[in-house]
């Protein structure tokens, strides 16, 4: 009966583990063959013959825009009263389109090259996050008319003045863009013999240049002139590189046409009032002047507390669950029952054979797919549970089998049923002997949890890299982080420390 | 008329094809005491450990008080194994537990004792093998004649109805033989029911009721201890006297 209950649990977890794909691949693939409906099996209601985009919109009442608020002045963060807020004139744009469609604003950011996969599975409504129209991207997303269009420009550090003039000055030299944007492909196209380096945050490249790693960075213009203007140890030059890009535009899913059309409509009111030169652009950069007075790092320690409060709930709760999930899948593998032993070598097996990057990202975009509504805090938290799961479901087996055979047997032979067994004999003496390794784990959880920022989980990794685009400074917040890491982990291994001398002591 | 506690009837069992106990049927009656005696690798261990289905058998019955341990469901198996205490070699003391712990732990979780009776228990059974004085100090600080003494009080505190020793002063320094020896006759005195392996032959001939003398896989010969020490009537019974009573 025991037996059985287990086994009911892991067929529901191993379907839905594996639906997940299914419906990612069919989604992605029907998206990217752009020419017929689009995601239509998965997602019904996105169909372009019976289109109620903007009817699902009002009837939630919520519009969500995906964007990576590292990029001012198009969008950026900044605190008001301790708490952080999205500002830049694209955020502007999307506050409009908000109003004018009657419903409430939410940003989700996340990193750049996420972005049209969160669209793609819909956990976003739209991206604004100044993306260019390419004929690359047309052929999975649908873009709304363009509002704005920026010149290329190199930042490069001031020293480097003399150095780098044009863009042949680069030739055989290392310059970076931003993953998925579109510099990243002007970059090749237009330098020849370069060596290009790609990272997912504008904040991660402009330390790169700082340390230079990278001789220049290729970005829109308002951003190198923002970063330009806000360090003294940064100069920027217009790059006249030729852009074939239709500009910067709302991206929506295909087929979403009758919020695309009332996104037009947004667009033609901007354009014609050009808020965004007017209004918008300066506001932005009133945002950035007055910040530049008093943004020490010191003074986003908010940041890093909410940072660090977040880190601990996804810790607790994942070394909780991680545990939990090792102790059955640990008894699994013990067990006499070949099916049960199988579900569990399979589930180790696959989880310590795949990096847990991956894993995040499958569960936020892949179950996320099947479940809309998963939040991303949710979804980062049940890949960390079930990753640990794997490892300590290991650790407690060697805990168990390193025991000899005559405890259980003497257990037995007074009676105790395997259960007591287990409880009363088994499990105390196999925790004292494996509490270093399974500490250990829970210390590689409390790092690992950083990876969870991938998803916009407002982790400290997270809020670290907010504090860099908010400060213009690179390396001071990642160092004030790892020694915030450290801290916790010195802390939890104290606290380890402590419960493994008191079970030494009962001895 | 003797009431029969254990029948064991053509008893099998096979360890990956290799045949270690071929056909064994044999009784204890309540209050009796065997001693099974034999040379190494004659089977005595898993025969005994086939009494309360550690080992499970490949074919044949074991019936305590007239119920088949090798055909019944865990919980009831769990029940049966309550009244049939076993003492191993390797004391299999638990090393986290205190001793006064080792021997209450099971009358309180599986008997459901309350904490104060168990202590009781407890107290009074190692006051009776002269161990009260190290009731609160682990394993780890006996002797193995202590350690052995407080494995038997472990077993004794369940109360059962009968008692499986499997070789229980092999692992121990001679000078502490004796020490487990007196308890255990002094076990058998009180009436307790007891089937022992063991190599010590002055405790059999002096002790049990019954010898069973097993080699190959069977039970060779059964009978008084006085009968079967002096005059053995099977060759295997003769040749393994000539060697351990010179």
């Amino acid at each position: 009966m025991k037996h059985f209950k287990q086994l009911l649990m892991l067929c529901i977890l191993c379907v839905s583990v594996f639906l997940a794909p299914l419906n990612a691949f069919a989604a992605a693939t029907s998206s990217s063959s752009s020419a017929s409906s689009s995601s239509s099996s998965t997602t019904s209601s996105t169909n372009a013959a019976t289109d109620d985009s903007l009817q699902r919109i009002k009837q939630k009442g919520t519009l969500v825009v995906g964007t990576s608020a590292d990029y001012p002045p198009y969008e950026f963060t900044t605190k008001k009263n301790g708490k952080t807020e999205y500002v830049g004139f694209e955020m502007d744009v999307a506050k409009q389109f908000a109003k004018d469609l009657g419903v409430k604003l939410v940003i989700k950011n996340m990193d750049f090259d996420s972005l049209l996969v969160a669209l793609e599975s819909h956990k976003v409504d739209t991206v604004i996050a100044g993306m260019n129209i390419t004929p690359e991207r047309k052929k999975s997303v649908d873009f709304s008319k363009p509002y704005y269009t920026g010149h290329k420009y190199f930042l490069i550090n001031k020293a480097d003045k003399a150095k780098y003039k044009s863009v042949n000055s680069f030739k055989g030299k290392t310059v970076g863009a931003q993953n998925g944007a579109m510099e990243y492909n002007l970059v090749k196209q237009n330098i020849p013999n370069v060596q290009e380096k790609g990272l997912a945050k504008i904040t991660s490249l402009v330390i790169a240049l700082q340390s230079h790693k990278v001789d220049g960075v290729l970005m829109d213009e308002a951003t190198a002139k923002a970063y330009a203007n806000n360090n003294s140890n940064l100069y920027t030059f217009n790059s006249h590189i030729k852009i074939d890009s239709g500009g910067i535009a709302m991206a929506f899913p295909k087929g979403d046409k009758s919020l695309e059309a009332a996104a037009n409509q947004t667009v033609d009111k901007i354009n014609k009032e050009d808020l965004i030169n007017k209004k918008w652009i300066p506001q932005a950069s009133k945002y950035m002047k007055s910040y530049k007075k008093h943004n020490t790092v010191a003074s986003y320690w908010t940041f890093f507390a909410k940072g660090v409060e977040y880190t601990l709930i996804i810790t607790v709760i994942a070394v909780f669950f991680g545990f939990l999930l090792g102790t059955l899948f640990a008894l699994m593998r013990l067990s006499q029952n070949k099916i049960l032993h199988g579900i569990a070598v399979c589930y180790i097996e696959f989880i310590r054979g795949t990096p847990m990057l991956v894993q995040i990202m499958f569960v936020y975009f892949g179950i996320g797919a099947v479940i809309q509504s998963l939040p991303a805090l949710v979804a980062g938290i049940i890949a960390v549970s079930v990753n640990s799961g794997a490892y300590v479901a290991e650790v407690i087996r060697s805990g168990i089998q390193s025991l000899p055979i005559g405890q259980t047997e003497a257990a037995r032979s007074l009676g105790m049923t395997k259960k007591q067994t287990f409880h009363f004999i088994i499990m105390p003496q196999a925790m004292r002997n494996i509490w270093p390794a399974l500490g250990n784990e829970f210390i590689t959880l409390l790092k690992d949890s950083s990876l969870v920022s991938t998803i916009g989980v407002g982790e400290l990794m997270y809020q670290t890299q907010l504090v860099q685009a908010d400060t213009y400074k690179g390396v001071l917040p990642l160092f004030i982080t790892m020694m915030i890491y450290f801290v916790l982990t010195f802390t939890l291994t104290r606290i380890l420390n402590y419960f493994e001398g008191r079970m030494k002591h009962a001895h | 008329m003797p009431t029969k506690m254990i029948e064991i009837q053509h008893l099998k069992k096979e360890f990956n094809g290799n045949e270690v106990l071929k056909d064994i049927s044999e009784e204890v009656d309540k209050g009796q005491v065997i001693c099974v005696i034999g040379p190494s690798g004659a089977g005595k261990s898993t025969f005994l450990r086939c009494l309360n289905v550690l080992e499970k058998p490949t074919a044949g019955k074991v019936l305590f008080e007239g119920q088949d341990l090798t055909n019944i469901s865990d919980p009831e198996l769990d029940k049966l194994r309550e009244k049939m205490g076993m003492v191993f070699q390797g004391f299999n003391l638990f090393p986290n537990m205190t001793v006064v712990n080792n021997i209450k732990i099971a009358p309180i979780k599986v008997k459901g004792l309350s904490e104060e009776e168990a202590t009781k228990t407890a107290m009074e059974l190692l006051k009776k093998v002269g161990l009260e004085n190290k009731a609160n100090v682990y394993p780890d600080s006996l002797s193995g004649g202590q350690k052995q003494r407080v494995a038997i009080v472990r077993s004794l505190a369940m109360d059962p109805e009968v008692m499986l020793f499997d070789e229980p002063t092999s692992a121990l320094d001679p000078e502490m033989v004796d020490e487990v020896l007196n308890v255990m006759q002094e076990l058998a005195n009180s009436g307790m029911t007891m089937v022992v392996v063991t190599h010590e032959m002055g405790f059999a001939k002096e002790v049990a009721d019954q010898i069973w003398f097993m080699a190959d896989g069977y039970i060779q010969e059964s009978g008084k201890p006085e009968d079967f020490f002096s005059h053995p009537t099977s060759d295997r019974a003769k040749e393994f006297l000539k060697k351990v009573l010179k």
